[in-house]
């Protein structure tokens, strides 16, 4: 069931970059290059995992689920019809990143072989870099500075807060992680 | 769903008063924050005690790994000016507890990796201090204060559970490839240098980590190393893009470049 509930949430951020790949300031004509970039490799990203949650399902006699996560789904539906702006954007994707972040750390802790565990920490560990750069994308829309949005940086122009806001905690919350049956395939 | 507060955007060079100043910060926001993970910790060690008097024929945990992973240099964090002008300590100290086995040991080599961290970034302060790093714009600086600080609470944690288990703390960086990663310390000339030399650290913590998530036995230091993985990663995200490299560069964290506990000479 955690794994069906992570593949949940996978399609779902699949779901939610391919939306928002559609807006023309994410990914048309008035898109960040960098931004745009990044949307694209990161939901590309997420389809990887979600096959890579699928498999271990099957592996285990398990059914895949292909459809995204159902406690979500409507949240990020409802939310993606009052985007107005790269931040909306940026918000909503940092969300939902967080969410399966902290899913898969707690999930470490309780699925019950190696691999599995592996598996999940594995994962964890790329959904909080997505969540990192998303924050540090943020704190320079809200801070004026798009343009500082650019790949190799002007570091000399980077705000202080770009160097270090996308780490918030010391050691990664659970509070936030979906339950393993959320997911399930009934 | 939340925006953060709005920011002003400092476009200042950061000196030695700035870099006082948010070191003093970081160790004052550490000491407020610092209980909720003894409060993990205590029920970690508790756990590992009992760990550490099972059998030492402990398997496969990253045997076979080259451990030839290029990290930093060591020394306690601290702000006090007096040492300031002091070169690079060596860092390659230990502990007089004895032998490590099994999870502990686990645990002993990622206490030690953390403090090689610390060192590497209070070694890259003092390097920025002296200006033998050139102009460090303030998004490195904010980040090297704290990293280094997160980096300090891991190897508390890690070395709480040692404590707690009945063995020493580590101290310092007692590790094969500590006198390497001190070398290119050292040797760094420019901010891009001391990211790089970060940057593959990071790696290796994350590397290191997601290996013990998968093989350590021990629930608790299961989820420290599980817990504490993702945080190495975001560092290492920023570090890439502070060099210009893409920031998410592989899909799914490996292990091949985690360091062994063989590496551990403590």
């Amino acid at each position: 069931m955690a794994l069906q509930t992570a593949a949940g949430l996978e399609n779902l951020a699949v779901f939610t970059y391919e939306t928002a790949l559609r807006f023309p300031f994410i990914g048309g004509s008035s898109a960040n290059d960098v931004v745009k970039a990044f949307a694209t490799k990161t939901m590309a990203q997420h389809v990887e995992h979600g096959v890579a949650f699928n498999a271990a399902a099957t592996k285990l006699g398990g059914k895949t689920q292909n459809a995204t996560d159902p406690k979500y789904a409507p949240v990020v539906q409802a939310a993606a019809g009052k985007i107005k702006d790269p931040l909306d954007v940026v918000g909503l994707a940092i969300t939902l990143e967080d969410i399966a972040a902290q899913t898969y750390v707690k999930n470490v802790g309780l699925v019950s072989t190696p691999d599995l565990r592996a598996l999940f920490a594995s994962v964890a560990g790329v959904e909080s870099q997505h969540r990192a750069i998303l924050l540090a994308v943020q704190a320079l829309l809200e801070g004026g500075a798009p343009q500082l949005i650019a790949v190799p940086p002007d570091l000399a122009r980077l705000p202080g807060a770009a160097g270090n806001v996308g780490f918030p905690d010391a050691f990664l919350p659970t509070a936030m992680a979906a339950p393993v049956t959320q997911g399930a395939v009934r | 769903m939340s925006r953060t507060p709005h920011r002003e955007l400092s476009q200042m060079a950061v000196g030695e008063r700035e870099l006082d100043s948010m070191t003093c910060e970081l160790d004052e926001m550490h000491r407020q924050t610092f209980p909720g993970v003894h409060k993990m910790l205590g029920e970690f060690g508790a756990n590992l005690a009992q760990t550490g008097r099972r059998s030492t024929g402990r398997r496969r945990f990253l045997t076979g790994m080259g451990g030839a992973v290029v990290l930093g240099g060591v020394a306690a964090c601290t702000s006090s000016k007096s040492k300031r002008g002091a070169s690079i300590p060596a860092p390659i100290s230990g502990s007089s507890g004895g032998k490590y086995v099994g999870d502990l040991k686990v645990v002993a080599l990622a206490a030690a990796l953390e403090n090689l961290a610390v060192t590497v970034y209070q070694g890259g302060l003092v390097k920025a201090a002296k200006g033998q790093l050139g102009t460090v714009p303030p998004a490195l600086a904010s980040f090297i204060t704290t990293a280094m600080g997160q980096h300090r609470d891991h190897a508390t944690a890690w070395n709480g559970v040692l404590t707690k288990a009945g063995k020493s703390a580590i101290s310092g960086a007692p590790l094969t490839i500590t006198q390497d990663h001190i070398a290119l310390l050292n040797a760094a000339r420019s901010v891009p240098d001391l990211a790089r030399l970060a940057l593959a650290l990071e790696n290796a913590a994350a590397e290191t980590y997601t290996f013990a998530a998968g093989t350590v036995t021990d629930a608790g230091a299961i989820m420290t190393a599980a817990t504490i993985q993702p945080v190495e990663t975001m560092h290492a995200a920023i570090l890439s893009f502070v060099l210009g490299q893409y920031p998410v560069p592989v899909s799914f964290i490996g292990t091949s470049n985690a360091v062994a506990p063989s590496a551990l000479t403590a």
